[in-house]
């Protein structure tokens, strides 16, 4: 069962990226050709009116900040190494997993 | 003997299932899948239907047979009713059967359109190889199709049934056809493509209800815009990770509803492990949980499973999703995210933009490769790209996905180097013309940060 709290999560984030997804649409799609307006279905106003404009002003590291603390981030992962300017080096640990290293891929998958 | 019961046969569960036997040959390993076939690409069935692939058969790679001479215990269409995590059994046929470990692999289904009338006959969902073998028989009396959705399997389907040569609508509630994954800058090729295949499109337009005739078959669809007589639709919305066992075992379902998941494919139960489309996978960039990836995903993340349960220690990395597919004629792809994303999660990029040829301009076939990167303002570090036009999109994703999370910016694509070989590349890389403009321009200080 899903507890109240995941409930919750899952709703936040369905709302808000559907009506932040919305605005972005109509904005960008708004000069090009071939394109027309979204579909708008009724209500959700405050979501377009007061939580779009808010979330906007917010600077992206506050935003990354408030949805680690939300619990909306995955967790059990270790976050990519990403260093620019330095080289990527393999694990300190890749010669044990290379010795225990899968097969190499056969023909007989589905995809 | 040790017992791991893989449930699925898709993708992730078959490459757990034989990557695990043949790690590990004194384990017994039971596949249990609701299906009769395995083994099969369901990725080209929209091809088949378009009548580009000859049959149904070429989509099969392997038989059931040879699953058994391997030595995988095979329990074809028998449905798994229950998990239970104390006692360490599946439910199948109101048997328990017992297990050590547990791959669960039970895939997706499709968004059904929440309209009345859904349940009408000739609503056709694209998955199952026989139901679409079925309706591609009833497809040679039909005219007229309805497509529902213009994510790619629904555009893939409408290119190719009016490549077959019947009249298709293709209706989204979109902008643009691929809109949660296509910036709208791309639109209009690829909507003049599916245009002179004769895909109708209707953009903007909600389906409302499904009408049908007094045999139970859907002969019209009711739309924002007016009703779309039809012989069938075709639905193609959104994928929703399959969590019903899941759920109802308590296992942890994370914020996309589809089930938690560390780096080594662990669930939250012990013992118990997720491959595919029914878990949610971190994006590279930002950490935030997606779902909806591919089958190469699906396959990379059974085979983690597999090494992780037969003692190896195998981490399966964060995504930066690099996409590709042909929209009508017109090829299109990117990685990580285009503009579209990244100003709804409210990421600051900057752009970098080149236009490109795929061979030599002298060479016969030479075509334009249109190139837009994304990379933070700061660091001009890759964080996504759309690619679009001509051969050789599908390597530029996959390159430039894996430069990204390696951390490269546009300075280490500025001066990369390529392969100049005039029927294969031309003497400047598109990728290399799009980074070598965003540094020009940065020079100028006209980098404007979006």
């Amino acid at each position: 069962m899903m507890s109240g709290l995941s409930d919750a999560r899952r709703n936040l984030r369905e709302r808000s990226e559907k009506h932040l997804r919305l605005a972005v649409l109509s904005e960008l799609g708004r000069d090009q050709p071939s394109t027309v307006e979204p579909y708008k279905a009724k209500g959700g106003r405050l979501w377009s009116t007061l939580f779009v404009p808010v979330y906007r002003r917010v600077p992206w590291a506050a935003k990354e900040k408030a949805m680690g603390a939300l619990g909306m981030t995955a967790s059990g992962w270790k976050a990519p190494e990403r260093k620019p300017g330095e080289p990527w080096r393999p694990p300190a640990d890749m010669a044990d997993r290379v010795q225990h290293g899968t097969p190499p891929a056969r023909d007989d998958s589905a995809s | 003997m040790e017992r791991v019961v893989v449930i699925g046969g898709g993708g992730a569960g078959t490459a757990a299932a034989t990557i695990t036997k043949r790690l590990n040959p004194d384990l017994k390993v039971s596949v249990f899948t609701e299906f009769s076939d395995i083994a099969y690409s369901p990725c080209g069935i929209p091809f088949v239907h378009g009548r580009e692939i000859p049959s149904f058969d070429d989509l099969f790679l392997s038989t059931v047979e040879r699953y058994r001479e391997d030595g995988l215990d095979m329990r074809m269409e028998t449905v798994v009713t229950d998990i239970d995590l104390d006692r360490r059994t599946i439910t199948t046929k109101n048997q328990p059967e017992g297990f050590d470990q547990l791959i669960l692999c039970t895939g997706f289904f499709w968004e059904q359109p929440d309209v009345p009338g859904v349940n009408l006959d000739g609503i056709h969902y694209v998955k199952d190889i026989r139901k679409s073998m079925e309706f591609d028989q009833q497809l040679d009396a039909m005219k007229r199709i309805v497509v529902v959705g213009a994510g790619p399997v629904g555009v893939e389907m409408a290119g190719g049934l009016a490549h077959r040569g019947l009249q298709v609508d293709l209706v989204d509630e979109g902008p643009w056809v691929l809109h949660e994954i296509l910036d709208p800058d791309v639109a209009k090729p690829v909507h003049d493509s599916l245009e002179a295949r004769g895909v109708t499109l209707h953009l903007g337009t909600k389906v409302e209800a499904f009408e049908g005739g007094k045999d139970g078959h859907v002969n019209a669809v009711v739309t924002s815009d007016g009703t779309l007589e039809c012989d069938a639709v075709v639905t193609g919305l959104h994928k929703v990770p399959n969590t019903a066992l899941a759920e109802a075992a308590g296992l942890k379902l994370g914020t996309t509803g589809a089930v938690k998941v560390d780096d080594h494919m662990r669930t939250s139960a012990p013992g118990v492990w997720a491959a595919g489309d029914v878990v949610e996978i971190p994006h590279g960039l930002n950490m935030i949980p997606i779902v909806g990836l591919t089958g190469a995903h699906a396959y990379a993340q059974g085979r983690v499973a597999a090494v992780n349960i037969t003692g190896g220690d195998l981490a399966y990395d964060p995504v930066w999703v690099p996409w590709g597919m042909v929209a009508g004629d017109y090829t299109i792809g990117g990685f990580s995210m285009g503009e579209n994303l990244a100003k709804s999660i409210g990421i600051p990029y900057v752009l970098a933009k080149g236009v490109g040829i795929t061979k030599a301009r002298y060479y016969p076939g030479a075509q334009k490769t249109f190139v837009k990167l994304l990379a933070e303002p700061d660091t001009l570090r890759l964080i996504g790209g759309v690619i679009h036009g001509g051969e050789g999109v599908k390597e530029r994703c996959d390159f430039l996905a894996f430069a990204a999370k390696r951390g490269a910016t546009l300075y280490d694509l500025a001066y990369m180097e390529n392969i100049y070989s005039p029927p294969i590349g031309a003497l400047f890389e598109p990728i290399q013309i799009a980074a070598q403009n965003a540094l020009a321009e940065q020079r100028q200080n006209k980098l404007a940060v979006a």
